[in-house]
């Protein structure tokens, strides 16, 4: 669940009080786990001021933004990267241009994770990865991964960032029990007496295993080394029930700069990855007709405030007409 | 023919040196893309340094690590003051190239014990004795400075450094520093901390900058302040040389086209002195010779135009 709650958010340039320029006066907003939310709204409105302050790229005056019960307000961007898989507008922003396909998507695997500076860049098991992650989007890259990113055309690129930020994000387990704590709602205490204990319960439970597997000298080493892996992947996955962080996904305006049928491609696709893999998204969007036909609940922004909100039933029943008498009348 | 391994030697010995510090510049200059003016600071206090523990009967070896760690915290000073004071990087690279002037005055002056430390506006000169060794004569006898000797411990060094960059380079951090300068807000958004991403880049920029100085003064054997002026310029047009002969296909491919351009700046200037250019007027040589540099890959597309233009024409006419 993401809350924003009171975000307060002005510019000033000059420093007079004159030319300040408030924002974001006040802005509360909760996003419930699982909700695909589309966002609209007049440039000036606060929309991406709203995301840029998600994201960490500013930060609010006042007022406090929580994820999953933590507080994130002061993290900077780097470290808050790892809840958040963002598309921007430009094609040419979410990727590395004079990097490879198979490069950038290493860097969008390890996203907020520590960069060891003497393991390898490249993994084979990661690249099988990608070539199946890329099979299932269909963009005809799964042979081109060695193609420099800024060979692609926008759509392709457009698709490979929102592949990038949807890509399955592996936490280490360190971050996932430190994550369990901070995220935690209630007692941060239990919750950390909570996770360590259940950690240290499968830990013990693979060694033993492993020492037994070790122990035992009717099966050869390779078969030895395949048994401890299997194990290790039991204790992985089976820890990996307490990563509570899913990673938000934001499209800030993605297919803006795409023409209308390339446009309506990756629009498709991102609703088919959002739906099968159930990513909490925001997407703002400057087109009516997607922001009713995509997600579940819809959100206009005016002046920094949200003048209309509806979910469920009614926003079915929402037509393009609604929402041009809101503009008008916010004016 | 000694007259022509006496000349490739010639080239080595001063290429090579080089070859580091258009490495270092490679890597703030097109990975970073961080237009560093360190540069000669960081290769004139590498120099320096080494200069004073080799004058001073030091070890060799330790002399030039030294001298590469000097190079380093410029670079470390000139990454901090872009990143933490928000100085714009042309400026913060300039600032930190003033200081190293005085800074390595001071080095040299404190390493010759004249009653005023600032006696050094002479050169600080080393000459290779029993009690003064370069990493050029340990391994052969002081008294016979061998040139050959001296080009293969340098190939050495260059060749560890090029393995070095290309293995950091394509490990995760390597990987990530390179992120922070091709697209900086992507980096950002994938969780790269890229103010200590980008210091790290200048530090092992000038890191190897300083080490190139510290090849440099123990071959040449003399250092003074004014001894590094230029150099910028060499490394400049040592990238741009090896990026349009060489090409930049891959990273491994653009980082030996760096070398390589450096080795073949040295050919050019040697053989144009060899034909009776003024040694006087080497500058006007330099900017000569990287405004050809960077105006090559026109003329390459040019010549390939024209190519195809005369094929279709012959074509036409069969």
């Amino acid at each position: 669940m993401l809350k924003l709650t009171n975000v307060v958010k002005s510019f000033n340039s000059t420093g007079k009080p004159e030319d300040k320029i408030t924002v974001l006066n006040g802005l509360n907003l909760t996003i419930n786990d699982g909700e695909f939310v589309t966002i609209i709204g007049q440039n000036g409105s606060g929309k991406s001021t709203t995301m840029n302050l998600i994201t960490g790229v500013m930060f609010p005056d006042s007022g406090s933004i929580e994820l999953n019960g933590g507080d994130i307000t002061k993290e900077k961007e780097h470290a808050r990267a790892r809840y958040f898989g963002r598309v921007f507008q430009d094609p040419m922003m979410g990727t590395v241009a004079e990097m490879s396909v198979l490069e950038n998507m290493e860097i969008a695997i390890r996203r907020g994770k520590f960069h060891s500076p003497i393991k390898w860049g490249f993994r084979k098991e990661h690249k099988e990865l990608f070539i199946e992650a890329l099979k299932e989007f269909d963009l005809g890259l799964e042979n081109r991964l060695s193609a420099k990113a800024g060979t692609l055309s926008g759509g392709q690129r457009q698709a490979l960032t929102l592949l990038m930020a949807t890509m399955p994000q592996l936490p280490s387990h360190k971050s996932i029990r430190k994550d369990y704590v901070k995220f935690s709602y209630g007692d941060k205490q239990k919750a950390m007496e909570e996770v360590e204990g259940a950690y240290k319960l499968l830990k013990d439970e693979f060694i033993a295993k492993k020492s037994e597997i070790k122990a035992d000298n009717s099966i050869s080493k390779k078969e030895k080394k395949e048994l401890i892996r299997k194990a290790f992947n039991e204790f992985d996955t089976e820890f990996r029930k307490y990563d509570v962080t899913k990673p938000l996904l934001l499209l800030d305006e993605h297919t803006a700069a795409l023409d209308p049928k390339t446009a309506k491609r990756v629009l498709t696709l991102t609703n088919k990855i959002v739906r099968e893999k159930g990513f909490t998204t925001l997407m703002v969007t400057h087109n009516m007709k997607d922001a009713i036909a995509y997600g579940d609940r819809l959100i206009m922004f005016a002046g920094g405030e949200i003048v209309l909100d509806v979910k469920g039933e009614e926003k079915k029943n929402l037509k393009i007409e609604d929402l041009l008498n809101q503009f008008e009348k916010v004016n | 023919m000694p007259d022509i391994v006496n000349i490739i030697v010639n080239i080595l010995t001063s290429g090579l040196p080089c070859c580091l510090l258009a490495l270092g510049i490679f890597l703030t200059y097109r990975i970073l893309d961080f237009a560093d003016l360190t540069a000669e600071g960081s290769f004139l206090i590498g120099a320096s340094i080494t200069a004073a523990i080799i004058y001073n009967g030091g070890n060799p070896f330790l002399a030039t690590i030294l001298g590469c760690l000097g190079g380093a915290i410029c670079g470390f000073i000139t990454g901090c003051l872009n990143r933490y004071l928000k100085i714009p990087k042309l400026l913060s690279g300039i600032i930190t190239m003033t200081a190293t002037a005085s800074l390595a005055m001071l080095i040299m002056g404190l390493a010759t014990k004249e009653d005023s430390v600032f006696a050094s506006q002479i050169p600080l000169t080393i000459s290779p004795t029993s009690t003064q060794q370069t990493i050029y004569t340990v391994f052969w006898n002081w008294d016979l400075t061998n040139p050959i000797i001296t080009s293969i411990v340098m190939l050495v060094v260059v060749a560890i450094v090029v393995v070095g960059i290309y293995f950091f380079f394509g490990t995760e951090y390597g990987m990530a520093i390179r992120t922070t300068g091709l697209n900086e807000n992507m980096a950002r958004s994938q969780g790269i901390n890229t103010t200590v991403a980008s210091i790290v880049g200048v530090t092992i920029s000038n890191a190897l900058i300083g080490l190139g100085g510290a090849l440099y003064v123990q071959q040449t054997w003399t250092v003074s302040t004014i001894s590094a002026t230029g150099y910028l310029v060499i490394g400049l047009a040592s990238i741009l040389i090896g990026e349009a002969i060489f090409g930049k296909r891959s990273f491994k491919n653009w980082i030996i086209s760096v070398c390589l351009g450096s080795i073949t700046y040295f050919v050019i200037i040697t053989l144009a002195v060899k034909f009776g250019f003024p040694t006087e007027l080497k500058s006007l040589l330099y900017a000569i010779l990287i405004t050809i540099a960077l105006c090559l890959p026109m003329i390459k597309k040019g010549i390939i135009e024209l190519w195809f233009k005369c094929k279709s024409r012959r074509n036409k006419n069969a």
